[in-house]
């Protein structure tokens, strides 16, 4: 232990080590990735792994957009994500405000109920949400693969936090001037809530990008289609046959979200820490 | 009375006390919160408490291709399921899951954390992008990816594991190893998110809390039992917490890669529920299957914070 401590810049060095090490193995999978989706189909099978493609195939890429309506895919990802943020931005604002500053008969049960909705995820619900879509008669829409994330007990939770760190008094102030109500919530908590309410977008926007499962089973047709159900279904088309095509629509379908995270990496790894701890 | 009082009441401030009380009577007068609560709650009772109902309800019917009309049946779904293999091998597939990837998840999350946390000037934003971005790919797209790395002839895994000295896998053919090729691909795109809610909360435990303890010689090691690890509780609580919750939405893996196979090695709850209700059109075992995941869920929650979360208060405290 002593020289441990004595021996500050070896032990950086082993620091570096291996953290380099790690990250060389969690980005091996995906520079592979890469490489693939730019090989040729008769480059693949060599008996050592050719990183560097050569020569470069871009055709995979066309093909892809070629075969599958990757581009409708893409629209309605956008369409889904940000129906799904702007109606939750409503229902968590309102919803954590009323729990951060209101006392009212029931609050407390109520909060558990958001709470519980946290525990239960569509993963466990989705066969009874199935049949209730069914009943409305909005299968095979966006919008039902909108409509179970429109309340969230996460959202709600964290704005209530952040909701309660502002001062009271500025409310007091607020409404003796006749600012009372929905115009302080939108003109003083909304604008000093802000970095909880990105941070809870940049979460909402990835996590719902990423959906599988519920878009699977209430979609039926391409023109609805998200981009993850478009390569699940592309995957089963193409089964088999060439791992350079795969891995370009693979990669087509990571593109999007990795692409804005290089771009604005600081702002998404702040909100994706602060998400577990601001309670 | 603060600052920010008299800025936004432009200086008027006059008979105020009266007007706070007021105000404050105003405020308290909740009518208008359940207004305020209405849009969400309408969308929580429709999508999450009524399907726990309504699950429960069904489970007590058989209703499938055979039975269009819904008959009353009581609890001969359970009953059923006590005595199928198959719902036994899916709970044991899914703790296999569960014991595969949370600890593993856990203990590589907060070990890079310590060191991601320690001064390494700019080349620490490089191993938190490069630790992290798994987060951000799709699981489906990962999971496509991983079935190409998992290939049993060509795929780099088997490739680069042979230096190891480890003989060649079928892995996703090989009734053995199926899972635990899909525990790999979990633990490498969930480890990341852990490692930063643990970075959050290294950041929040004082300096001077660690300086204390060395001068008195207290070594690195001792330092982290002693005083990080006790500290780190909270952070730890949520992360078990969270992990619990996603080790049972494990899905689109095994319905990339697997299919459940083979032999049902790596069919888990969802998949089986999927399968049930989908595949088989038998929507009363569907939510018999459903009504008992929820059950699961909720007692090992509640078993996690009667346990665990009140040790982490007196370690917090």
């Amino acid at each position: 232990m002593r020289t441990w401590i004595r021996r500050p810049r070896l032990d950086r060095l082993a620091t570096h080590l291996v953290l380099a090490l790690v990250c060389l193995v969690t980005v091996t999978p995906y520079l592979w990735l890469l490489s693939t989706s730019l090989k040729f189909p008769k480059e693949v099978f060599t008996p050592t792994p050719q990183w560097i493609p050569w020569p470069v195939n871009l055709g995979n890429y066309a093909e892809v957009f070629d075969r599958a309506p990757f581009g409708v895919f893409l629209v309605n990802t956008v369409i889904v994500v940000t129906g799904i943020l702007a109606v939750q931005l409503v229902t968590i604002t309102l919803a954590g405000y009323v729990f951060a500053r209101r006392r009212f008969r029931g609050a407390g049960l109520l909060f558990g109920l958001f709470l519980v909705q946290m525990m239960i995820p569509i993963h466990a619900t989705f066969l009874p949400n199935f049949l209730t879509l069914q009943s409305l008669d909005l299968l095979n829409t966006r919008v039902a693969m909108m409509l179970p994330f429109f309340a969230s007990g996460y959202g709600t939770f964290l704005l209530r936090q952040a909701f309660r760190q502002i001062p009271r008094d500025l409310e007091d102030a607020a409404v003796i001037d006749g600012c009372g109500g929905l115009r302080f919530l939108w003109h003083v908590l909304v604008p000093l809530a802000r970095p909880t309410l990105v941070a809870f977008a940049l979460i909402s926007l990835v996590s719902h990008w990423n959906d599988y499962l519920w878009p699977l089973i209430v979609t039926d047709t391409p023109d609805v289609r998200t981009l993850t159900i478009g390569l699940g279904m592309f995957v089963q088309q193409e089964s088999g046959a060439d791992w350079t095509l795969l891995m370009a629509a693979t990669a087509f379908v990571t593109a999007p979200l990795m692409v804005i995270f290089l771009v604005f990496q600081r702002k998404f790894i702040e909100s994706f820490m602060f998400s577990g701890l601001k309670g | 009375m603060s600052d920010s009082t008299a800025v936004l009441t432009g200086g008027r401030v006059s008979g105020r006390v009266g007007a706070l009380a007021a105000a404050r009577r105003f405020r308290l007068g909740g009518g208008s919160a359940y207004l305020y609560l209405l849009p969400s709650l309408v969308f929580l009772a429709l999508f999450t408490f009524y399907p726990i109902g309504f699950s429960a309800y069904l489970s007590l019917f058989r209703w499938n291709v055979l039975n269009p009309e819904k008959v009353f049946v009581g609890l001969e779904n359970y009953l059923h399921l006590w005595q199928e293999p198959l719902f036994w091998l899916v709970l044991r597939n899914n703790l296999f899951y569960a014991l595969g990837t949370i600890p593993m998840t856990m203990a590589l999350g907060l070990f890079l954390a310590v060191l991601v946390n320690q001064k390494l000037g700019a080349a620490r934003n490089i191993y938190r992008v490069a630790l992290f971005y798994p987060t951000m790919v799709p699981m489906v797209a990962a999971a496509m990816l991983w079935v190409w790395i998992f290939n049993p002839g060509i795929g780099l895994f088997n490739y680069y594991t042979a230096f190891l000295g480890i003989p060649r896998i079928e892995w996703l053919y090989d009734r053995y190893w199926a899972l635990p090729a899909i525990i790999i691909m979990s633990i490498w795109k969930n480890f990341g998110y852990f490692m930063l809610i643990y970075l959050a909360a290294l950041q929040g435990i004082p300096a001077e809390l660690h300086e204390a303890a060395s001068i008195e010689g207290a070594g690195a090691w001792r330092r982290f039992w002693r005083i990080t690890f006790p500290l780190l509780m909270p952070a730890t609580l949520f992360v078990f917490v969270v992990a619990i919750i996603s080790s049972f939405q494990v899905f689109d893996q095994v319905f990339v890669m697997t299919q459940g196979g083979p032999a049902d090695q790596t069919n888990v709850l969802t998949f089986y529920i999927y399968q049930h209700a989908f595949r088989f059109w038998d929507i009363g075992m569907g939510a018999t299957l459903t009504t008992i995941f929820i059950c699961l869920l909720l007692v090992l929650i509640v078993l996690v914070f009667r346990y665990v979360g009140r040790r982490v208060y007196y370690e917090a405290d």
